[in-house]
């Protein structure tokens, strides 16, 4: 025991059974209420949505959502992403996000986007770190918390030949 | 066999057997037919043809068949061993019994029908009969090396261990120096190790421990070998040599606590009760020192101090041990040092007990953990996960410790600060169950199995917090979710879970619902039945196995099964229900009687009898229902066997017995032979024998009672009814009563507790003796008002002077008051229902309200019982038996906020 312990953190996959711990981490991360479509589309997204392990404690998720755009091709869409406060700060989140990226990479997956709050300039520079842009901004996004606008922040990976 | 056939019909009779032991049953009935059409009244024929519709359920055809097999051919052994057969196939292994001995009397060697005999005895435990019969066959046929050991294993049961060690080494005489072959290396192993033990048990300790070296080469089993050895060493008082062997063993497992135990009494620093002198705790430190850096990778070694170690080292030990085991998050960190909570009373009272300690201790890891991000003294950062786990240990702390408000203070922090560990909300449900809020404890359960819907262990705590708050619907659909096909409740049955049949069945009795409460308690005590039934099986296989050690242990085990907690519980809860029973008979049964009393003497004779018949036909309508419907259920699924369905779900029929207190004594007496040492098999036994006038039974209880303790309140309690009764009683006219009379007289002045004392001035002893606890109190107080009604504000005022004064804890959040939450309530239902004085109730109630802010019993202002309880929802749901069950989307959106329940605010993105 000591210093440079290496506390490992794994990921596991969301599935009925263990569903509820989703919705635990939502309920204190978020001021957002998710419905039964959130749970649905990130159940439905396979390993696009993911639980965070840190030494067997579950403290974040990434939750996904595949959309089919014109033409077929299948873009993702983050609808969130989150770490609970005390393990913040862990690589934990660059951890999830990484992999959802790995993944799109691996399938070819060219677009991956999200909003979010205008304000939430954490949340804006942690996504540019990652090569994520603004791409767009909507007014009045949010009907319950302030400012309601967001921004649309996407970044776009350049197509492994095959 | 068959032998007044003609050679054709010889042969088919030799097909019906072979057709037996092959399970070929319809080959076998055709066969038997085909005999019959000739000889209709062959009785072995017609004994082998019910035995084979006894294995195709066919059971009342089967009994006639054989029956009628043995009337026309009573000097037939085999008509006899098939009426054995079908005896044992139904467990009436007593009269099997009796069957295979008339058996025997025609064929005497007949080896088949003694060994079948042997089996029966073993089960029955007719152990003279048993070392008979396989002496029997012993010499029959002394090249089995099976009828050696059953011999020798006879022998043993029937308590004469040398003579078993006789036997053996006769056996062995007849082995050739080579033995045993590489495929049986095992097995003789086992016999030597058996044989070791056998002299031990009967004290040859020198000769065991000669032979243990002699054959120690033939023996496979090291470690059991290594076990023997130390075992036989410090019987000898070969000490050194045995501390030795324990270092040896210690080496191959060092958490195998009774290794180090052994350990200490080979070095003469063993104490049972713990205690130990200032000298010799240093000499214990020391001697785990040593081991620990030996053995650096054990936790036993740094578990045991803290049992003797006191003060400051202590502190140091216990910092030690708990600092990394919070650092990497052990949920069962506080049951491994709850048995330290218990030390308390053991020592001085200058001396600060181990809880004390700990609770300072953790409180200082905390602090610092919140200030700094380290444990004091240190320079690394803990995890952020360490401070969750350090406020889980506390809140469980202050739980033992009856602090609830602290406690529920830290878990609640807890889960704020890590809201998806499943452990927190487990503990907070604990918590609450403590603090007398059991529907709020079921909730929390209840959030705590949604998180992990794979886990059984988190859904049967859950399961059991649901009972524990009477919602039994819910408790069944939630337990079923676990169980192999879902829908059948059976399963929970056929699985013995007993825990469960134990919590249902005290919920039922709880809502007044004895028929189910029966139900329930019969089948724990069925699975008893079963429990000892299993071990028929083993009768045969272990001695050909040879595994005879475990196969002597299980039987040891075995003939004490019934002194088992959950037997005991269960017999408890069915004798309560007889009881209740007893005291107000069930409306059905009293309409009936009334019915039946307006009829004259002859009509209700006549229409007993007819009720009779009725039952009998439908009893057999049902039989032969089961039949049929096992039958197709045969034919259509091969192998699997339809269960019948049963025919009294809810118990309504084990309430229509006709003597409740019969049942009752039934079960008593059980509980009188296996848990004899238990106040309440006692307690039981005097309300029992008190309603059925047995005056010298329940002076026999009172005795035990006092022989327990006297000092209980229950026992006083007891004593002083039982005489005041006695003294009420007019005076006695029959013999038998004078002969009662007189042994009372006898036996009153034997009682110290009554030495020379009127009963009202037992009472006023008992009470000087115990005036500071409130349920002896309570108790004289309840005895004083039966002694003199006329004095009841008397009682009440005794009871209502009590004073819940504080108990000293050093610890550094504050005191705790005295009382228990379930004394209070037992003191509440008292003055409502003994003493019948409502208003002092109410009075009773209005001071526990402050006690105990969380007993929905007494409506506590932090209760779920009160109209603003964030919890109040739920138990609402619950009560309507919507389960909040996997596979919808709606899994318990009432439990979305993380352990606190309260309406979520709606927000849509």
């Amino acid at each position: 025991m000591g210093a440079g312990r290496e506390v490992s953190i794994s990921l596991d996959g969301v599935r009925d059974k263990n569903v509820m711990q989703l919705k635990k981490l939502n309920t204190a991360l978020f001021p957002v209420r998710y419905n039964d479509k959130y749970y649905a589309d990130a159940l439905a997204s396979g390993d696009f949505t993911k639980l965070a392990y840190y030494s067997d404690i579950c403290v974040g998720a990434i939750a996904c959502r595949l959309e089919k755009k014109e033409g077929g091709a299948v873009r993702v869409y983050i609808m969130t992403l989150g770490v609970l406060a005390p393990y913040r700060g862990l690589g934990i989140g660059t951890r999830l996000l990484n992999h959802v990226l790995d993944l799109c990479s691996k399938q070819n997956i060219s677009e991956v986007y999200l909003h979010v709050q205008t304000n939430n300039e954490d949340a804006i520079n942690f996504y540019k770190k990652f090569g994520f842009g603004i791409t767009d901004t909507i007014q009045n996004y949010y009907t319950n918390i302030t400012p309601p606008h967001c921004y649309v922040l996407t970044k776009f990976i350049a197509q492994t030949k095959k | 066999m068959g032998a007044s056939l003609p050679p054709k019909e010889a042969n088919l009779f030799k097909l019906i057997v072979k057709s037996y032991e092959t399970k070929q049953y319809k080959k076998g009935l055709k066969a038997a037919d085909a005999i019959l059409k000739k000889f209709p009244d062959h009785g072995e024929t017609l004994s082998m043809k019910g035995l084979t519709l006894n294995c195709m359920d066919r059971k009342s055809e089967a009994y006639e068949l054989v029956r009628l097999g043995l009337k026309n051919d009573l000097k037939s052994h085999v008509c006899w061993h098939v009426y054995g057969l079908l005896y044992r196939s139904d467990r009436e292994y007593r009269e099997a019994i009796k069957c295979y001995r008339n058996a025997l009397k025609i064929d005497p060697d007949n080896i088949e029908i003694l060994r079948d005999l042997s089996l029966l005895q073993a089960q029955m435990r007719d152990l003279t009969g048993f070392v008979e019969t396989r002496q029997q066959l012993l010499t029959l046929k002394p090249n089995h090396r099976m009828n050696w050991i059953g011999f020798t294993v006879a022998h043993h049961l029937n308590s004469n261990a040398s003579k078993a060690v006789e036997i053996l080494e006769a056996y062995e005489g007849t082995l050739e120096d080579d033995y045993p072959p590489d495929n049986e290396r095992c097995e003789h192993g086992e016999m030597l190790l058996y044989k070791i033990s056998l002299l031990e048990e009967c004290g040859s300790l020198e000769r065991a421990l000669e032979e243990l070296h002699k054959k120690g080469s033939k023996i496979v089993d090291k470690l059991a070998y290594k076990e023997q050895e130390v075992s036989l060493l410090v019987k000898l008082g070969r000490l050194e040599e045995a501390a030795e062997l324990y270092r040896v063993l210690l080496a191959m497992n060092p958490d195998n606590y009774r290794y180090y135990e052994g350990l200490q009494k080979c070095v003469g620093l063993y104490s049972e009760n713990g205690r130990y002198s200032a000298d010799e705790i240093d000499k214990l430190d020391g001697l785990y020192k040593s081991l620990g850096q030996q053995y650096t990778w054990s936790s036993a070694v740094k578990r045991i101090p803290l049992d003797f170690l006191q003060g400051d080292k202590f502190y140091e030990a216990a910092d030690n041990y708990i600092r990394p085991l919070l650092t990497k998050g052990v949920p069962s960190l506080f049951s491994d040092l709850s048995p330290l909570y218990d030390h308390a009373g053991k020592l001085h009272f200058a001396v600060m007990i181990q809880a004390d300690i700990l609770e300072k201790l953790i409180l200082e890891l905390e602090h610092s953990i919140r200030l700094t991000g380290r444990y004091p003294r240190r320079t690394d950062k803990e995890p952020p996960s360490t401070l969750m786990w350090t406020l889980f240990f506390l809140a469980q702390h202050y739980d033992r410790r009856r602090q609830y408000e602290i406690a529920l203070t830290k878990i609640d922090e807890a889960i704020e600060h890590t809201p998806t560990v499943i452990d927190l909300y487990s503990v907070k449900s604990r918590i609450l169950k403590h603090a007398g809020d059991l529907a709020a404890a079921s909730a929390l359960a209840d959030e705590a199995r949604c998180m992990d819907l794979a886990d059984r262990y988190i859904n049967s705590e859950c399961v059991k917090r649901m009972l524990q708050a009477d919602q039994v619907v819910l408790a069944e659909k939630t337990a079923l979710l676990f169980t192999k096909d879902g829908d059948q409740h059976n399963n929970l049955h056929d699985m013995q879970c007993m825990w469960y049949e134990l919590a249902s069945g005290e919920s039922y009795f709880r809502q007044g619902d004895l028929g189910r409460a029966l139900k329930k308690f019969l089948a724990v005590e069925k699975h008893y039945a079963d429990i000892t039934e299993d071990q028929f099986d083993f009768h045969s296989y272990c001695l050909r196995k040879m595994t005879l050690r475990a196969y002597v242990a299980m039987l040891k085990f075995q003939d004490r099964l019934h002194s088992n907690a959950y037997f005991h519980k269960a017999a408890a809860g069915a004798i309560r229900c007889y009881i209740k029973l007893h005291d107000s008979p069930s409306k059905l049964a009293t309409e009936e009687d009334d019915e039946m009393s307006k009829l004259l003497p002859s009509q209700k004779k006549k229409k007993r009898q007819k009720l009779k018949r009725a039952e009998a036909r439908a009893k057999r309508e049902a039989e032969v229902k089961n039949e049929e419907s096992s039958a197709s259920g045969v034919s259509k699924s091969g192998k699997r066997h339809v269960k019948p369905a049963d025919p009294d779900p809810n118990g309504e029929k084990l309430l229509q017995v006709e003597d409740p207190l019969l049942e009752a004594t039934k079960y008593l007496k059980l509980l009188q032979k296996n848990s004899s040492d238990s106040l309440e098999t006692h307690l039981l036994s005097f309300e029992v024998n008190m309603r059925k006038q047995k005056i010298l039974l329940a002076l026999q209880a009172v005795k035990q009672l006092l022989r327990l303790d006297a000092e209980n309140p229950d026992s006083h309690r007891c004593l002083i009814r039982f005489f005041h009764k006695v003294g009420s009683m007019t005076a006695p006219v029959m013999d038998t009563e004078k002969l009662i009379w007189r042994v009372l007289e006898a036996e009153r002045p034997s009682i110290s507790e009554l030495h020379e004392k009127s009963l009202i001035e037992a009472n006023k002893f008992f009470l000087e003796k115990h005036k500071d606890s409130l349920m002896h109190r309570a108790a004289v107080a309840e005895m004083q008002y039966v002694l003199e009604p006329n004095k009841k504000s008397d009682a009440i005022k005794l009871i209502e002077d009590s004073a819940n004064n504080l108990v000293p804890v050093n610890g550094a959040l504050g005191p705790v008051k005295g009382w228990k939450l379930k004394d209070c309530i037992a003191v509440h239902k008292l003055l409502e229902t003994a003493l019948t004085d409502h208003d002092a109730a109410s009075r009773w109630k209005v001071r526990c309200v402050d006690y105990f802010p969380y007993s929905t019993y007494f409506e506590g202002k932090c209760s779920s019982a009160m109209p603003n309880s964030v919890y109040n929802q739920i138990g609402k749901n619950h009560e309507n038996g919507s389960a909040s069950l996997p596979g919808g989307g709606k899994i318990a959106d009432s439990v979305a906020s993380n352990g606190k329940l309260e309406a979520f605010k709606e927000l849509t993105i």
